[in-house]
């Protein structure tokens, strides 16, 4: 097999045994309490600040961070549990999670002094939240095709003009890591990679406005952000002028390959759990058991990722890899558990069950979408078989 | 998979080199040749214990031989001898035939054994009815039978045949490998009786067998499909530049690595001799559950030279086809799956399932 693809095994952490039964504990409190209800894909819809600041109060947010920056330098694996466990619990995670899984990482390897001291230990407190501005009316797979535009004035801030669409949660934020273009594209097919930068811009500023875009279950959690003559200071900058295209692709390979990519459904599974539990129809325990063994496979290939990335390599064709199989199995998970039971399908179903097989329905288009669709996925790794 | 193993791959690579696959038939159920190698090199009792007659070394290094020979197509009964019927055998307190001689494994409900003697433990035994499906029939040289026990007791007996002059019929997989009945009429054995749940753990390893064969031969199968992409050529260029095989490579890949991760981690439960059942039957089940994409996708990218038996890729896509319905099928595992992660109530699913493996 190409070596490309191979991942040592995962070693087994006691830390992160211990701080997977704390998290658990913690989440069988705050059901008990009524403080949230469990639903499906709660990364992108389950905003609740109040919770995410409860996460931080524990430290289970900025989990590998160093301490300076708020962070409790704790492994990955550490981190890898106490996600699993959220994701499980179908959570209120969409506050914090991007600014915790993505844009933090983003500060800590390209941000100043002064942005991380700032930002960084109000992330880990689940008290500042992040969107990425990457996607573009005209610019989804074809990212480097954006438009929107930032140029230097006589102070050396940035005047953006331009829009973002498909930003999760723009609405409830703090802050964007925006992709613009500062300069010219290069010549030859990877020229327009040349003349991006990303911009860490405060939504709050004049100049930006942020209308909202419904999905289908009538939720709002998208939005487009559109910049009219926004100022951004000039010191906020992040990374390198021009290097926008170089800092978003080792970004993305980051984001790929955590839990989020294959538990969004699973609230659902827990629930036909319960009902198979119940029925011991023979279909239903097949099913259950053929979902679970996908599961656990994914589970397996995520855990090597998180040990890899403690061991600082970058396994980004893995990551597209359990991007790819994960989301697939989100979907299917829908799919296979409708074949096996007879519930009404509505999200004001009775049935429990009802409820979770309509939210994994409605949102099933975005998870083979989101952060890069399946096809290009495998593009990725058709170039780590050799093949481009 | 660790260096330990470089050199048990290594060698038996040398062996295979001398054995090119064939097809199978009526008149060569087997590569006795290979075996011959084999067992010349110490590699058929690879993994069990020197003082049983073994060559000695770890589990993984039986997991390495088994691997290198399902992804060789080599055929010969190693799978069941290395890991399943000789670890059975001396787990059971059974003396292990000579690992030069080719054991395999029956897996028979429907054979009752009758105690021949009043001893405890190891003992005489008298095995009645007809094993079905049993792999290697009429090659394996000794068969550790999994017989259902006695009438009122609990559990199963594991026992040991000599399968010469044992009346065996003639059937074969989709790959023509020996998957005949055994017919034993009062056959004499050495045997010993199981709890329920160490049959259990018999019926759990020759699933994880078949998976570790599974994950081997799905990897050579992608191996062989990329390879052959890159080679061969259509409108002036390798169909591997095409997007659209490219996106059917890659998802081969995707099957292929959850595959391997997960047999992989099964094999690890197996190695730390913790519970392995529900280990196995995951890892069983998703193997099978690759097979048909990758069996599907290789042929569709190699094209018409891959539905020939001149060409080698059937001596893998035909034994994947098969090895996934063998020893329990996905049904049965996925269902074995099921109940036992849901064992401790609905509500447990999640903790069953980071317990796994
Ligand atoms: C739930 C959700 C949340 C999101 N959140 C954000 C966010 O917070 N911030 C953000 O910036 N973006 C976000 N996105 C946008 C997401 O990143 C884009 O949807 C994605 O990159 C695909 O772009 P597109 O939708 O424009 O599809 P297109 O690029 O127009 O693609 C349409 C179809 O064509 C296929 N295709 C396109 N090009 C190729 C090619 N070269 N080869 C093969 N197939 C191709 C695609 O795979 C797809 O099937 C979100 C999307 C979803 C669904």
């Amino acid at each position: 097999m190409s070596s490309s693809l191979t991942l040592a095994p995962a070693p087994s952490s006691q830390a992160a045994e211990e701080v997977r039964a704390q998290v658990r504990e913690f989440l069988a409190a705050e059901l008990a309490a009524g403080s949230f209800s469990t639903h499906v894909d709660t990364w992108l819809s389950g905003v609740d600040p109040a919770f995410s600041r409860k996460l931080g109060e524990r430290g289970w947010l900025g989990m590998t961070w160093p301490r300076e920056y708020g962070g409790h330098e704790r492994t990955a694996m550490e981190r890898y549990a106490v996600t699993e466990e959220l994701l499980a619990a179908g959570a209120p995670v969409a506050a914090h999670w991007i600014a915790d899984r993505q844009s933090g990482p983003n500060l800590l390897r390209y941000g100043t002094e002064t942005q991380r001291k700032e930002i960084l230990p109000r992330i880990a407190a689940g008290e500042c939240y992040f969107v990425i501005g990457m996607s573009e009316p005209d610019s989804g797979s074809d990212l480097a095709s954006i438009r929107t535009r930032a140029v230097r004035n006589g102070d050396g801030d940035f005047v953006v003009n331009g829009a973002k669409v498909w930003t999760s949660n723009a609405h409830h934020s703090h802050y964007a890591i925006v992709l613009v273009r500062t300069g010219p594209p290069g010549e030859g097919p990877r020229g327009k990679h040349q003349g991006l930068t990303q911009l860490l811009v405060d939504l709050s500023l004049p100049g930006i406005t942020i209308n909202p875009i419904r999905i289908l279950d009538g939720g709002h959690h998208f939005n487009e952000v559109v910049f009219d003559d926004a100022v951004v200071p000039g010191d906020m900058l992040l990374g390198e002028e021009g290097a926008g295209w170089h800092q978003v692709t080792a970004e993305l390979a980051f984001e790929r390959s955590g839990p989020e990519r294959f538990l969004s459904t699973y609230p659902l599974l827990a629930e036909f759990g319960r009902r198979v539990a119940d029925s011991g129809d023979a279909a239903q325990l097949a099913t259950l058991g053929r979902l679970s063994s996908r599961l656990l496979a994914l589970r397996q290939l995520s855990l090597r990722i998180a040990a890899a990335l403690d061991r600082g390599e970058l396994p980004d064709i893995p990551a597209a890899l359990v991007k790819d199989v994960g989301t697939t199995f989100e979907a299917d998970v829908a799919e296979e558990v409708r074949k096996v039971v007879e519930v009404p399908v509505s999200l004001d179903s009775p049935d429990p069950l009802g409820r979770a097989l309509a939210e994994a329905q409605l949102h099933a288009p975005g998870y083979t979408l989101r952060g890069g669709t399946n096809e290009i996925l495998r593009g990725i790794v058709a170039r780590g078989l050799g093949l481009r | 998979m660790a260096s330990d193993q470089d050199l048990v791959v290594e060698t038996v690579r040398d062996v295979l080199a001398g054995h090119e696959p064939f097809a199978l038939t009526a008149d060569t159920a087997w590569d006795a040749g290979l075996w011959a190698d084999l067992a010349d090199a110490g590699l058929t009792g690879v993994g069990l214990p020197e003082e049983a007659g073994g060559s000695g070394g770890e589990l993984a290094d039986a997991v390495a031989v088994v691997r290198t020979l399902a992804s060789g197509a080599g055929a010969v009964p190693v799978a069941e001898q290395l890991l399943v019927a000789g670890p059975a055998v001396l787990a059971a307190g059974l003396d292990l035939p000579d690992p030069a001689e080719p054991l395999t494994l029956a897996v028979a409900g429907a054979v009752t054994a009758a105690p021949s003697d009043d001893g405890d433990g190891p003992g005489r035994w008298t095995l009645t009815g007809t094993a079905t499906d049993v792999a290697w029939a009429g090659v394996a040289r000794s068969v550790a039978v999994l017989a259902a026990a006695p009438a009122g007791i609990e559990g199963a007996v594991l026992a040991l045949v000599d399968a010469r002059g044992l009346a065996t019929s003639d059937a074969r997989n989709l790959a023509g490998e020996p998957r005949g009945s055994l017919v034993l009429a009062g056959a004499p054995a050495s045997g010993a009786l199981l709890t329920a749940e160490q049959a259990g753990v018999v019926r759990a390893r020759y699933a994880l067998a078949r998976a570790v064969q599974l994950g081997a031969a799905l990897e050579q199968v992608l191996a062989w499909t990329v390879q052959y992409a890159g080679e061969r050529q259509q409108f002036g260029r390798p169909i591997g530049k095409f997007q659209s095989v490219q996106m059917q490579l890659a998802q081969m890949a995707g099957e292929v690595t959850a595959v391997s991760a997960l047999v992989d981690a099964a094999v690890h439960v197996l190695e730390r001799d913790e519970d392995v059942v529900l280990a196995a039957a995951a890892a069983k089940v998703r193997a099978g559950a690759a097979v048909e994409v990758v069996a599907r996708l290789a042929h569709q990218v190699h094209g018409a030279i891959g539905f020939t038996q001149e060409y080698r890729l059937h001596h893998l896509t035909r034994r994947l086809w098969s090895w996934r319905d063998e020893a329990g099928s996905e049904l049965t595992w996925s269902k074995v799956l099921g109940a036992g992660l849901l064992s401790r109530g609905g509500d447990e699913l999640w903790p069953a399932l980071t317990r796994v493996v």
